[in-house]
């Protein structure tokens, strides 16, 4: 019997991609392992609906429990991959040694951390695992100032559910506007205003300096220029990015921050593959490549390696899409913002209910839409059919957006 | 929101009979007992219309109303669209649901 197939990372990628291999019929074994001591769960709610107590651990999972024994896949909880030897392909874990025939690399991305005098400092954190969570529920519960760092989504999110809790919440961001790569300037200016309508201060421009405390305790923040804001909490919100501290030995490709990887996820080294997060890749809109954060891309991208390992047809490549949850906002994005795109607005600000279009050569490339969910499954649509559009139609709210497609 | 109730998944395999949690959703409860055919990429975010279902054979006045968003998503999901359809991320477990069925659609699987 061949040695078995190991996926290093149980989240959103690895379990995806074993759930796909069964589905397409493999039969070897595999070997599924997390760093995590929880079944892998859906990340996304821990900034959201988790964070806020409207959901609970089992209410988050991303399969029950019999899944994995079902479809038999060797589900290894708490047992970290510490080093790999892919001459002799074998790696070694906390349970002990183990060899594969085909190893993909699903790690994800780690929580960037700021570096500054302080931040030993209690009651200063990072949110990317149920664990980060269940550190900071509590004092996120017990505290009145709480200072954001990095005005990301991760970041914003947590500022709504505190800002709804009734905290006095800042927001420092580097930045001149929120997100500025991944939003157009309008969204961007948006999400600030409705917030500050929530009683979020921002700061932009802000070059952090330093926590201050006294006794182990955070009491405040200070800025580059001297401004002083009182805390007594803070989350660090200033991105992920890829955890490659096992990987690099391994003389892999890397680029963007990431593991060089094909459409099919295929790395430089044969049968080593590497998907999610921590993979960087061409897609179908950008034709270089670069690291995608998000759900959609972590299962479609694992769809496309269990495709290429069973030698069957790739699925059809799909259009990036995202979203964020923040108050009663639902901010959803189709494709990718692209410098010099043309934008059009369509709907009505005020109304919180609208899309940003982003065209090029009148083709949509990507959609930013507030609470407009319609625009948002079609933006996904003609993106992917590169249809040219009708621009009066299109800015026209009243008119359904497949309907927008220019007459030939 | 405690105390569970049995609802029942129609699928191509035949008729699975699970306990649901009162207060969880009735994708959170395909999920939780390994019901196939209910993906729930998007985590219950109603953006994925991955957990589409058919209510032919729930009492309507049971279910939440639909949100217009809900409605939006469903126009775009795979399966063919019914006056029945419904995404079981929004639908709500409660105690009157005892013994209803949810049918999941055939092209899901
Ligand atoms: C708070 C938060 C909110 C988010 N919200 C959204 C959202 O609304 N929409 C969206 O699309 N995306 C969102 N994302 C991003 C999304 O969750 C990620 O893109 C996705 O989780 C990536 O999946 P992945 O499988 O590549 O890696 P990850 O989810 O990062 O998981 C990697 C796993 O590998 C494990 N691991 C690492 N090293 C080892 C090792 N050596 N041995 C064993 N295990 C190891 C880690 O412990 C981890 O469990 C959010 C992320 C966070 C943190
Ligand atoms: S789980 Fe994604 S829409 Fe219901």
């Amino acid at each position: 019997m061949s040695a078995p197939i190991v996926i290093i990372g149980a989240s959103h990628g690895g379990v995806q991609l074993a759930a796909s291999l069964r589905q397409l019929g493999c039969e070897d074994k595999i070997i599924l392992y997390s760093a995590e001591d929880v079944l892998p769960y859906h990340r996304p709610p821990l900034s959201k609906a988790f964070l806020s107590g409207e959901k609970d651990l089992d209410q988050i999972l991303l399969r029950g429990p019999a899944f994995y024994e079902d479809h038999g896949i060797d589900l290894r909880l708490s047992d970290p991959v510490t080093s790999i030897d892919l001459t002799t392909r074998r790696l070694a874990a906390r349970s002990g040694v183990q060899n594969f025939s085909r190893l993909i690399l699903a790690t994800g991305s780690k929580a960037r951390e700021l570096k500054a005098p302080g931040s030993d400092l209690q009651n200063i954190f990072t949110l990317r695992s149920l664990g980060d969570v269940l550190r900071l529920k509590q004092a996120m519960l017990d505290a009145r100032d709480i200072v954001i760092i990095g005005g990301g989504f991760i970041g914003l999110e947590f500022a709504s559910t505190a800002a709804k809790l009734g905290k006095n919440v800042t927001v420092i961001e580097a930045r001149e506007r929120l997100l500025m790569r991944a939003l157009p300037a309008s969204v961007g200016d948006f999400l600030r205003d409705y917030h500050a309508g929530h009683n979020v201060q921002f700061h932009f421009n802000a070059n952090f300096a330093e926590f201050e405390g006294a006794d182990g305790k955070l009491h405040a923040i200070r800025l580059a220029d001297g401004t002083r804001i009182k805390a007594d909490m803070a989350l660090v919100g200033i991105g992920g990015e890829a955890d490659l501290a096992l990987l690099a030995p391994l003389g892999l490709n890397m680029i963007a921050g990431g593991i060089e990887v094909d459409e099919f996820g295929r790395t430089s080294i044969e049968d080593v593959y590497a998907l999610g997060d921590v993979a960087a890749s061409a897609n179908m809109l950008v034709n270089e490549p670069m690291r995608l954060e998000s759900v959609q891309n972590a299962v479609d991208q694992a769809k496309a390696v269990a495709a290429h390992m069973l030698g069957q047809d790739a699925p059809a490549p799909v259009v990036p899409w995202f979203w964020t949850d923040q108050y009663d906002l639902k901010v959803q994005m189709a494709g990718l913002s692209r410098p010099g795109a043309v934008q059009t607005i369509r709907g009505d600000v005020e109304g919180n209910a609208f899309s940003v279009l982003e065209t090029m050569d009148g083709r949509l490339v990507a959609l930013f839409s507030i609470n407009r969910a319609a625009d948002h499954m079609a933006a996904r649509r003609l993106i992917a059919e590169g249809a040219p559009l009708d621009m009066n139609l299109a800015a026209d709210a009243s008119v359904p957006l497949m309907k927008a497609v220019a007459k030939p | 929101m405690s105390g569970t109730v049995t609802i029942f998944f129609e699928t191509p395999q035949g008729l699975r009979e699970v306990g649901a949690k009162i207060g969880a959703s009735v994708m959170e409860t395909a999920v939780m007992n390994n019901v196939s055919g209910i993906e729930a990429e998007c985590g219950g975010a109603c953006i994925c219309a991955t957990c589409h279902v058919y209510t032919d054979k729930v009492p309507q006045e049971l279910l939440q109303p639909m949100s217009s968003e809900e409605d939006d998503m469903l126009d775009m999901a795979t399966a063919e669209r019914r006056s029945t359809s419904r995404l079981s991320c929004q639908l709500r477990v409660t105690a009157e649901l005892e013994n209803t069925v949810f049918i999941i659609p055939e092209s899901q699987f």
